[in-house]
């Protein structure tokens, strides 16, 4: 009687071990069940503060989207039963994105590079508004960033930071780096050109691309390349020029109060020097010096700024220029002939010649 | 017991020391020779005791310096000759004036020239970064200023400064004596040339000095008050005036270390230097060598004297 028994609830045991073996798929919600509720169009959910949460996915949500192949619980796998009782959770990208993943998704360590950054902090510090993946990537559509289509693409990205940064999308919009990303200008730099991707910082954190120091080196990776600067017509040696100069050169020891590039050009208003919104408009120069140099006048614009020495088109600094450098080697050719003589001769009466 | 039976006892166990010493070694003399040793050596130790004395205040321990020192340069002099007054104290001081601040806008200004030098981040840092170092440029500024005002004062209301001036004027005779040395090193000619205070050496020396001063103070105030410059002047003259700083401080720096540097410190007759620019002081054997016109003059300005002072009979 005991060992039948036994025998009865090994058997009972090992077909329900069984059973996970046989029947995967069933033991998870199908995509019928899910569009059961979400795929009917007016499935949405007023909020508290009255905005409106759009609930609607079907099958088609996914469709194209990198994510093609995945099914609603491969992300959402805290929905258990259906329908659910609480609201799921929000997705965690890294369940699958880290390097060594058997999930077929790209081998990137890019992730980690997040946490540390201004939204990682952000959300660590339980700011509930600050970015997650999904919230620059897109929810269902997401795509490669290649892709012209995805919220993180050249064009799309600025936009897409717009929507929590609306006041400085609104002055990208117009800078010329704006103007050139909606033209398709493949070199322009978006939101992302300059702060960087997964890992921006705040301007005033020092390990930021765009830190008091760094902005001429970050500038520079364009406007120092004379293959990109050459095909727009632009001068590739304002880099040099500025590295020169006093404010380059306090700037390269870690001064910080000292102007860089983004401290007369702009920060994300960028705009020609003939652009009369531009900072450095010879109108506005008065302006933009005084900034530091209080009481700054017209005098300021007159003279090219990014003055070069060995270039003709300075003029008279050139020929300053020229003037010293011909007065240095003649006036230490003279000496140091002459010292070599001097020793010359001291060697020749050592030597007992007369 | 007082401090004076102190060192009463001490001086006897002394005596009573070198009494037993020179015991010991006169042992195997005759009585008559020992009893001379004991008197000599009574005699010296006598004299270092009452020397010992004679030093005891600071201010006698100072005399008796002084004492050694003027020993020590009659000892000198034996060879050297007598010592004259090349430069005189506030010619010295100048100097020193003028050096360091040279030292300190070089080493706080060729790091902005050039700032991929590998020493230029340290002579930055050393300050506190690139703000205080530009602070103590304009300190050692206003140094090489001060040093410019003192000296025109100098030339003008000193009496060894407008001698000086007008013997540094470049004669015809400096460039017959440069000819003259550069035939005297290639071994055409047997003679150097005579040269009297200043030898064209130090005459090119000081002028050099004097046009860097003028383009470096000049262009380095327009630079220090570029805020008030552009109120009256367009932008450019600014650049000039920078790129005239820039260049000005490399001649001169590379005149220094070079020329300069080779004329008193790496010259073998020189090296590594003297402290003539210290006591201003220049031994008749150098004088002889160097300045034999100048040590000429004087010489016939003290026979001349001399003879002034013979009273008549």
């Amino acid at each position: 009687m005991r060992g039948t028994f036994l025998a009865a609830a090994i058997f009972i045991a090992l077909g329900v071990i069984a059973q996970g073996f046989w029947f995967p798929a069933d033991a998870r919600i199908s995509l019928e069940k899910c569009t059961l509720c979400h795929g009917k169009p007016e499935f949405r959910k007023i909020l508290v503060d009255g905005k409106i949460r759009d609930l609607f996915a079907t099958a088609d949500s996914l469709k194209g989207s990198v994510h093609e192949k995945k099914t609603c619980v491969d992300c959402h796998f805290d929905v258990s039963e259906i329908p659910h009782r609480q609201r799921p959770q929000r997705v965690t990208c890294t369940h699958c994105h880290y390097k060594g993943n058997a999930e077929g998704a790209p081998q990137s360590d890019a992730y980690l590079e997040y946490f540390g950054s201004v939204h990682g902090n952000a959300i660590a510090g339980g700011n509930t508004k600050a970015p997650l993946c999904q919230d620059c990537h897109g929810n269902h559509s997401i795509h490669k960033t290649k892709d012209p289509t995805s919220a993180v693409s050249r064009g799309n990205v600025a936009e897409t930071c717009g929507r929590c940064h609306i006041e400085i999308y609104a002055v990208y919009k117009t800078s010329i780096h704006g103007v050139a990303v909606s033209q398709g200008i493949p070199e322009a730099p978006s939101c992302t050109g300059c702060h960087g991707e997964h890992k921006i910082y705040a301007h005033k954190d020092p390990k930021s691309t765009v830190f008091a120091t760094h902005v001429a080196a970050q500038c520079s990776t364009c406007h120092g390349s004379v293959s990109i600067m050459s095909k727009y017509g632009i001068e590739a040696e304002q880099v040099t020029t500025y590295q020169n100069s006093f404010h380059g050169v306090a700037s390269g020891f870690g001064s910080r109060t000292v102007a860089n590039c983004a401290s007369c050009h702009g920060v994300h208003d960028i705009r020609p020097s003939e652009d009369p919104r531009s900072m450095v408009n010879p109108k506005n120069i008065p302006a933009t010096c005084g900034k530091c140099h209080p009481g700054a006048n017209p005098n300021f614009a007159v003279g090219k700024m990014h003055v070069d020495s060995h270039s003709k088109e300075s003029g008279i600094i050139y020929y300053t220029a020229q003037f010293f450098k011909y007065l240095t080697i003649g006036t230490m050719l003279a000496l140091i002939a002459h010292i070599f003589l001097d020793m010359y001769g001291r060697t020749r009466r050592l030597r007992g010649d007369k | 017991m007082s401090a004076n039976d102190k060192k009463e006892s001490k001086q006897d166990t002394l005596e009573r020391e070198v009494e037993s010493v020179v015991d010991e070694e006169t042992a195997g003399l005759d009585p008559a020779e020992a009893g001379r040793i004991r008197e000599k050596v009574r005699a010296r130790v006598l004299e270092e005791v009452e020397r010992e004395r004679r030093i005891r205040t600071a201010a006698e321990r100072r005399a008796e310096e002084r004492r050694r020192r003027e020993e020590k340069r009659r000892e000198r002099l034996h060879e050297e000759g007598e010592m004259f007054e090349r430069f005189n104290r506030n010619f010295r001081f100048q100097h020193i004036v003028m050096f360091t601040s040279v030292i300190i806008l070089v080493i706080t200004g060729m790091p902005i020239k050039f700032p991929e030098f590998v020493l230029s981040r340290f002579l930055v840092n050393m300050w506190g970064g690139i703000h205080n170092a530009t602070i103590v440029h304009r300190i050692g500024a206003g140094m090489l200023i001060y040093f410019m005002v003192h000296h025109l004062f100098y030339t003008v209301f000193s009496r060894q400064g407008r001698r000086d001036f007008i013997l540094l004027i470049p004669t015809p005779k400096d460039a017959r004596d440069a000819v003259q040395n550069v035939r005297h090193f290639l071994g055409k000619t047997g003679e150097k040339p005579r040269f009297g205070r200043f030898s064209y050496i130090e005459k090119f020396d000081y002028w050099a000095v004097y046009w860097g001063c003028v383009i470096m103070i000049g262009s380095g105030v327009f630079l220090w008050g570029e805020e008030i410059v552009l109120k009256f002047f367009p932008k450019y003259v600014l650049d000039v005036a920078h790129e005239m700083h820039s260049d000005e401080a490399m001649l001169a720096t590379l005149a220094i270390v070079i020329w300069h540097f080779y004329n008193v410190h790496f010259n073998p007759d020189r090296f590594p230097g003297t402290l003539m620019w210290w006591h201003g002081q220049i031994s008749e054997h150098e004088m002889k060598e160097e300045h034999p016109l100048e040590y000429e003059e004087i010489m016939a300005k003290r026979s001349k004297q001399k003879a002034a002072e013979v009273p008549n009979p």
